[in-house]
Order: structure tokens, then C-alpha cells, then sequence
């Protein structure tokens, strides 16, 4: 019976202590050290600088950036989150950070591009439609305008040769 | 009225007529000169007026001012707002020479505004691990908006102004799409704080 318990009591001490190993090393073997967090911080920052800069150019064009505005600004929210974490010296949580920076930014780029190519098309568009109203308005300006002379030239020859002279010394 | 007069006026007519009608053309085509690009950087007190900013702070308690931007850049802007925290002797940043401070930020906002637009926050600021021993006081940690920040700051005693001197100030950082990075604007406000005793 006694070797059967020292036996048992082997197996406990050795699980009990295997598990202490694995709950000591496994947070070691996936924590974020300061030179990965710093590199995840700087990824984010590019990502969210490169998305402000396709987000600039579709405004530019003329389209109507209000979403993807508030993705950039929660986006730079999870930024200022991840620096404060740096410097607190949680750099796992600095790191989570800044990949949901990433993250909220990605497929930003070709949104972006949707909205600016639609913009450029409705300009281009509204121009064609100004330009061919213009186009019309000066046509009829200059037919309206020769009649337009041609009457007005007659009338006033018509006017002109209705005035009667007058003498002196009629009154 | 001669002819060659009613024949000038109506020349006249026609050319206004024309380019009424081709103003919305041109419009779409011609670019107009902008006026004056710039970028506001303000701090507002507690009422959201430029009066009663916080002086006498002590540890635990929390303080607020209003913190804002506007972009009158011609297009779409990414602002950096650092938050910096000095004590009397610390750099200041420079607007002339356009050098920021060279401190670190304890706490920073990323703003996106379009022409024209104006940004405006709330900033909550409050102090912890504050210490007094003779003529020194030390403040330990800045919390902006709850993010706690070890600081560290050690501030003498001014003896003309009777006041442990420090001071929050906030820096206006401008994004370059040809540098991509961050770039000083030569804008910062701030205001003097006090650290005192708690009663």
C-alpha cells in the first residue's frame, strides 16, 4: 500500500510542479518586449499616416470623407492609448494597441479610393454639364444677338427717319 | 444717343451676358489664391472661457480645462497635441526658432480636422505621489484623462512668488505626407500651476 501512496504523492509533486513551470514560462515565452512594442507603435504609425494621406487626397476630390474621418480619430484614439502604455512600461497592452490601430485603419486606403474615384467621376461630370450648358447659353447668346442687332439696327433707322425737321420759325 | 453709342452698348451687353453665362464654367476651372493658411492651438478654463485656469492644484484632485484646435490649413489635417509637463528650469518650446521642447510628452491627442474645422476636448489633469521636504516638492505621477504618467518632477520653492512652480503646457504637431512624420507647428499654450500642501 505505501509504495502505491509515495507513488501517487510523486505524480502530484510533479505535476504541481510542471505546472508552475508552465505558468512561470509560458507569459515569458510570449511577451512583448520594449523593442516589439516599439515596432509595433511605429507600424501603426505609418499605417494610420499612409491612411490620412489616401483619406486627404479623396477630400481633395471632392468626396465626402465624414466615415472614414471617425475611423481615422478612433484609430488615433488606440495610437495615444498605445504610447501611454509604452511609457507605463505594459508594452503587451502597447503592442494590442497599436495592432487595433492597424487594424481599424486597414482596408481604409481602398475605401478611400472608391470615394475619390466616384468624386472625380461626379466633377467631371458636373463639368461636362456646365460646360455644355455654357456652350448652349453661347450659342443662343450669339443667334439672339444677330437678331437681336438686326432688329435693333432697324429700329433705330426707322427711328431716326421718323423725325421730322424742324424749321426754324414754324412755331 | 448716336449709333456708334447704342452699338458700343449693346457690344457691352453682350460681352457681360457672356460671361455670366460662362461663369459656372469657369468656376469649376480656375483656382482662386487662397487666403492665410494657419492652425489654432487654444486652452480654455474650466468654464470654457479664457479665465479661471487652475493655479493651486494638489494631489487627488482632478482639474479640467478645455483643450482646442482648428485647421485653416486649405485641406484635410492630422494634428499631434503633446502634452508636456515641466517644472520652472525645464525647456520651454521655441516659436521663433520653431524648436519644441525637448521633454517628453506624458500624454498625446491625434486629431483629424478638415478646412475650416475646429476640435475642442475636455482634458482632465490631476497629480499622485506628491511630496513636500523643505524647499523641494516632488510630483510623481500626472494623470491626463485617467492615463497615469511617472514624471518625476522636482520643483524649488520661489521664494519671490512663495509657489512651488510647474507648469502643463501642450505643444501643436503637424503631419508631412512628404516626410511622412510629424513635424512642430510653432504653437504652444500653457498655464502655471502651483503645487500645494492638501488641506
Amino acid at each position: 500500500m505505501e509504495p502505491k501512496t509515495k507513488n501517487c504523492r510523486g505524480v502530484a509533486v510533479c505535476l504541481i510542479v510542471s505546472m508552475l513551470l508552465v505558468v512561470w514560462f509560458v507569459p515569458r515565452c510570449f511577451a512583448v518586449d520594449a523593442v516589439e512594442a516599439n515596432g509595433a507603435i511605429g507600424q501603426a504609425e505609418r499605417d494610420l499616416g499612409s491612411a490620412y494621406v489616401v483619406v486627404g487626397e479623396a477630400e481633395s476630390a471632392g468626396a465626402n470623407v465624414s466615415v472614414l474621418l471617425n475611423r481615422l480619430g478612433s484609430a488615433g484614439d488606440f495610437l495615444s492609448e498605445a504610447y501611454v502604455a509604452l511609457r507605463a512600461g505594459e508594452y503587451g497592452n502597447a503592442s494590442s494597441l497599436a495592432a487595433e490601430c492597424s487594424h481599424s485603419v486597414a482596408g481604409i486606403a481602398g475605401d478611400a479610393a472608391r470615394l475619390k474615384a466616384d468624386a472625380e467621376r461626379a466633377r467631371s461630370d458636373r463639368l461636362l454639364f456646365t460646360a455644355g450648358g455654357s456652350g448652349v447659353g453661347l450659342v443662343l447668346l450669339l443667334v439672339f444677338g444677330f437678331f437681336g442687332w438686326r432688329f435693333l439696327k432697324r429700329w433705330y433707322s426707322r427711328r431716326v427717319l421718323d423725325m421730322k425737321p424742324e424749321m426754324e420759325g414754324t412755331r | 444717343m448716336n449709333f456708334e453709342n447704342v452699338k458700343l452698348v449693346y457690344v457691352f451687353s453682350c460681352v457681360a451676358l457672356c460671361l455670366v453665362i460662362l461663369s459656372p464654367t469657369l468656376a469649376s476651372v480656375v483656382t482662386f489664391p487662397e487666403g492665410e493658411k494657419f492652425s489654432e492651438l487654444w486652452v480654455l478654463g474650466p468654464n470654457r472661457m479664457a479665465e479661471g485656469y487652475p493655479f493651486n492644484v494638489s494631489a487627488g484632485e482632478v482639474y479640467k480645462v478645455y483643450l482646442g484646435v482648428g485647421n485653416h490649413m486649405g485641406d484635410l489635417g492630422y494634428y499631434r497635441v503633446y502634452v508636456k509637463f515641466r517644472n520652472q528650469s525645464e525647456p520651454l518650446p521655441n516659436s521663433t526658432a520653431g524648436v519644441p521642447s525637448s521633454l517628453e510628452p506624458v500624454f498625446e491627442y491625434n486629431v483629424f480636422l478638415r478646412n475650416n474645422e475646429t476640435w475642442e476636448r475636455e482634458l482632465s489633469f490631476s497629480f499622485e505621489g506628491v511630496s513636500f521636504e523643505g524647499n523641494v516638492s516632488r510630483v510623481s505621477k500626472v494623470l491626463v484623462d485617467g492615463y497615469a504618467v511617472d514624471v518625476d518632477k522636482i520643483a524649488v520653492w520661489d521664494e519671490t512668488n512663495n509657489v512651488f512652480y510647474y507648469q502643463l503646457f501642450f505643444e501643436l504637431w503637424i503631419y508631412n505626407a512628404t516626410v511622412s512624420g510629424f513635424q512642430f507647428h510653432d504653437r504652444w499654450v500653457g498655464f502655471w500651476l502651483n503645487m500645494s500642501r492638501q488641506l
